[in-house]
């Protein structure tokens, strides 16, 4: 067992990713960067300084401190606090922690229902596909925002709205990932046409293997670069989805506040001088994004296989 | 003088971890009007052979040493301008995949005569006879009506007989043929190599056939090379190496064709396969795979030894010629 | 030749639709809708037998019709008419569990040697799946028994099951896929072009361990190709296709000593041989017509240049000559030829 995945490490670092990530300093950055911010989310009750979900932990007497550095700033909140007292370091925290989660939870629904009718309409063809692909246009032509307040006006009016807070996140992961599934449906489906056609889907046929196995053993796996290319560029996607939802009034609740909702909350404020309630979750929104991009199109340039052979 | 002569040509490819060597040191020449057949199997170097002689090389491959010597003037060591003076012009090239040659946007036409304007200074008119002509001359039917069609209106053969006929259009002294009917069928390949044979000879173009088939090179050519992982092994008049080759990957190529073959039996094979340029052995190429090898073929490269008109590479040929030669001197 | 065939191929034809859906099919001219539906003749009655133990051959030029016979035989297309059958049972109509048991005993081995390995899978794993599926009462070892088995019967080291199929050559790759289906132990072969993509160094070594195969294995094989040469080598009876339509049929030694139908005889000329000094080949008029519009009569009159009135009105059916063969031409059975 050992010596299995000694030899699975060699490959990776044999690997032309491991090659090109290494070569460019952009990807190693942005992965960093990334890291330490996906870390410090998952492990944001042990980091934060405070719990801002819990309300016997804020003070009103606290709000509107500026960051460290300014005049007023108190050493307790180095970010300071927003317009409810609540520390902004936390808040971040536990906001790109949501964000995150609605990020890779809305892509992971995505990519279920994308590889699914991606690979029934492309392998079964005919009917199948001119239906699923008919079904991807139809939901393509609804944008996100619009699937947003239908869906979240139903959900507010049926649950009510302290219900609707403990649930709001599942239902962005369902919005989004029901309005983008399209997007990875049809890569997905442009690979496997273009697998089917190679001689080890016909050898597989005349062993007389059953088309499920066909499909998600054979042609599925050699079709999973492109996915990963464009799923890095959905969870990007998804996540500023989110914000403008959230920004809008359609997202997280100021009480389980994501990187978007904070943005808003402190919107109002920023007139009055506290621009840090809004300009500091913006940024880390901002360099999240950029990150994931930056990811994505070195990931896109480095699975290219016309690149990938010169 | 030689029309084209290249010394000592070494290409190498720029790849991470270091260069790859893909032609080492070949020299040969080609006169006026002669027909020389370029053998190997699919990585041997033939192509990048005949892409460094135009110098076209492309990144990460670069010209590392030697010569390329065309009526004396260094091809290697001329720039780009001087180049594309000679390319097309005085030597031209035809690929395997004729859409490498045609825009497939364009009219066989428009291709032919911007061709010859690219070179020479003449009308529009005269440019469309020349090209009539060619057409003409590669046996196309209804010449002037092909001059109006695209690419994708005309079947392989006829594509390949108007890259033909484009290769001729400035009355070139060369003409370098990379596999030029690898991709067509049987009997069309039959007839458009025996077109492009009739074709060098009545204008007295000299042919650099570059295919993997010995029979076509049989049939085709005067003099032949044998290429092997980058290197030329053999070179001499084709008729004696058909007939006697020396070198043993020459003689195992020529007996796996299985029309040398006792039908229904075993084929003669060569073992194992050509090396990768990542994984060249040390000494000569071909070691691995030979049945005569000793450790001196294992630690160096055989320098070339003439038997009779035939240069070849091989140690054991060396040997053999050695122990005539004695023969021959106890004798008397 | 009384044995009763192992494979038996009868009329059969297969037609692919070139005209799209109803939408496309429509067009406006002249003030009147018109439906028109296009397709091309990839075959046009073709009749085989396979008689266990041999090798047959057939060949023919691209768009022949060679490859759409073999992967009709396979199932992996149906037939647009004709039938199939498989020691006496007809096999092109079967279905899901019942075709399991031709599965095994029909395997095939494919032209591309870099697509026919699926890439993301290891030799190992490529090899055992066929095995697991085909024998699910079997142990691991067993299992593992026969893939070395076969790996050592292609000359593979069986040491190297854990690499992909890009970490091996073209020759070494199609030896791979002559194991997997050696794996399921069948008992006839289509093979489709199996050396045309190789090295004519390779091409020996695969086709040498095409003919042990066959021999250790009592396989019978039916060899699709463009290359005579290999025909002559290969062969026991060479079917020449052309245009859909097998045009002769005869003992490989009789074919290339004696070719009777035209076209054969052009095509045995143009092969680049090893003994002349220039290409002396048969010339035939202009090129082969695309399969979409079939001439009339004879599918070769076009380009035959002994091509009369009865060639270009009536279709000619194989005839059998005396020295074992069938020849479908109206000169031959005429006696002009």
């Amino acid at each position: 067992m050992m010596t299995a995945t000694v030899s699975r490490w060699a490959r990776v670092r044999d690997s032309f990713l491991w090659y090109s990530f290494k070569r460019d300093k952009i990807a190693i950055i942005s992965f960093i960067v990334l890291l330490a911010m996906v870390l410090s989310a998952i492990f944001a009750p042990l980091l934060a300084p405070t719990d801002p979900y819990d309300l016997a932990q804020i003070d009103i007497m606290n709000s509107e401190l500026p960051p460290l550095g300014m005049s007023g700033a108190d050493g307790a909140f180095p970010l300071g606090t927003d317009a409810q007292g609540r520390d902004m370091l936390s808040t971040i925290l536990y906001g790109t922690r949501v964000s995150l989660m609605i990020g890779f939870g809305a892509v992971i629904l995505q990519a279920v229902l994308g590889i699914l009718f991606g690979l029934l309409a492309g392998y079964m063809g005919g009917r199948v596909d001119a239906i699923l692909m008919r079904i991807a246009d139809v939901q393509l032509s609804f944008s996100t925002l619009m699937v947003a307040i239908i869906v979240g006006a139903v959900f507010k009016a049926s649950f009510g709205s302290i219900m609707f807070g403990e649930i709001a996140i599942y239902m962005l992961i369902f919005i989004i990932g029901v309005a983008e599934w399209p997007q990875i449906a049809r890569t997905v489906r442009a690979s496997v046409l273009a697998e089917k056609k190679k001689e080890y889907v016909d050898a597989a046929k005349v062993m007389g293997f059953r088309t499920n196995r066909i499909m998600f053993r054979h042609i599925l796996p050699n079709t999973l670069s492109p996915i990963f290319v464009i799923g890095t560029v959905q969870i990007a996607n998804a996540i500023i989805s989110e914000a403008a939802l959230s920004f809008l009034g359609l997202g997280m609740p100021e009480t389980q506040p994501s990187l978007g909702s904070l943005i808003k909350s402190g919107f109002d404020y920023i007139q009055s001088g506290s621009w840090w309630i809004t300009l500091l979750p913006g940024l880390v929104l901002v360099v999240l994004v950029l990150v994931i991009n930056l990811l994505g199109d070195w990931l896109r340039d480095v699975m290219n296989p016309r690149l990938y052979k010169g | 003088m030689a029309l084209l002569e290249v010394k000592n040509l070494d290409v190498r490819f720029a790849v991470r971890g270091g260069d790859l060597i893909a032609l080492r040191g070949i020299s040969f020449s080609l006169d006026k009007g002669e027909r020389l057949g370029l053998v190997g199997e699919s990585g041997a170097g033939k192509s990048v052979a005949a892409f460094s002689i135009l110098n076209l090389i492309a990144q990460p491959g670069y010209i590392a040493g030697g010569q390329i010597l065309f009526e004396g003037k260094d091809l290697a060591a001329m720039s780009e301008r001087e180049l594309r003076k000679i390319r097309g012009n005085r030597i031209a090239m035809i690929f395997q995949d004729p859409m490498m040659t045609l825009n497939p946007v364009l009219t066989i036409g428009t291709q032919m005569v911007e061709a010859i304007k690219a070179h020479r200074r003449i009308s529009t008119k005269d440019a469309r006879a020349i090209a009539v002509d060619k057409l003409r001359k590669v046996q196309i039917p209804s010449p002037e009506k092909r001059l109006d069609q695209y690419p994708h209106e005309l079947s392989g053969g006829m594509r390949q007989r108007v890259i033909i006929a484009i290769a001729l259009l400035l009355d070139p002294e060369i003409i370098i043929a990379d596999e030029p009917t690898t991709a067509l069928d049987v009997t069309i390949q039959a007839e458009i190599m025996a077109l492009l044979l009739d074709l060098c000879e009545q204008e007295n173009v000299a042919l650099m056939l570059i295919t993997h088939d010995l029979g076509v090179v049989s049939q085709v050519s005067q003099r032949m090379l044998v290429m092997y992982s980058g290197r030329i092994i053999e070179q001499g008049p084709t008729r004696e190496i058909i007939n006697d080759a020396q070198h043993p990957y020459t003689q195992g190529l020529i007996n796996a064709l299985p029309q040398m073959g006792e039908p229904g039996a075993r084929l003669f094979q060569i073992p194992g396969a050509m090396p990768s340029l990542k994984n060249v052995p040390s000494g000569c190429p071909f070691n691995p795979r030979c049945s005569f090898v000793t450790d001196k073929c294992r630690s160096t490269m055989p320098e070339y030894v003439r038997a009779g008109n035939v240069e070849v590479a091989c140690y054991e040929v060396e040997r053999l010629i050695a122990q005539e030669q004695q023969a021959r001197e106890v004798a008397p | 030749m009384n044995a009763s065939p192992l494979v038996d191929i009868r009329g059969l034809e297969k037609k692919f639709d070139l005209s799209g859906s109803l939408l496309e099919q429509i067009s406006f001219k002249n003030g009147r809708f018109q439906r028109k539906q296009e397709s091309v003749h990839a075959i046009n009655g073709v009749s085989l037998q396979v008689f266990k133990g041999e090798a047959l051959c057939v060949v023919g030029e691209s768009g022949c019709g060679k490859s759409t016979v073999a992967r009709t035989i396979m199932g992996l297309l149906s037939p647009t008419a004709g039938e199939v059958h498989y020691e006496g049972k007809r096999i092109d109509t079967l279905e899901g569990k019942a075709l399991l048991p031709y599965r095994r005993k029909m395997q095939m081995i494919f032209q591309n040697p870099y697509a026919s390995l699926n890439p993301r899978m290891t030799i190992q794993q490529t090899l055992e799946e066929p095995i697991h599926f085909h024998h699910p009462d079997w142990s691991k070892a067993d299992v593992l028994n026969k893939v070395q088995e076969v790996m050592q019967s292609v000359g593979i080291d069986p040491d190297w099951g854990s690499r992909f199929g890009h970490e091996f050559s073209g020759g070494q790759r199609q030896r791979i896929a002559i194991a997997r289906a050696l794996a399921v132990d069948p008992e006839f072969i289509v093979a489709d072009e199996p050396i045309s993509a190789l090295d004519v160094s390779i091409q020996a070594q695969v086709l040498n361990l095409m003919m042990d195969a066959q021999e250790s294995r009592n396989l019978t094989y039916l060899f699709i190709t463009h290359d005579l040469a290999v025909v002559e080598h290969f062969g026991t009876r060479v079917a020449v296709m052309y245009l859909g339509r097998v045009c002769e049929l005869a003992p490989t030694k009789a074919l290339f000593a004696t070719p009777r139908h035209p076209y054969t005889q052009a095509l045995l000329s143009a092969i680049p041989r090893l003994e002349d000094g220039r290409p002396n080949y048969i010339r035939l008029q202009g090129e082969v017509p695309t399969p979409v519009n079939l001439p009339p009569g004879c599918v070769f009159h076009g380009r035959c240049p002994y091509a009369n009135d009865r060639c270009r009105q009536e279709i000619p059916e194989l005839v059998a000559t005396d020295d074992g063969g069938q020849v479908a031409c109206h000169g031959v059975e005429e006696g002009r030829l």
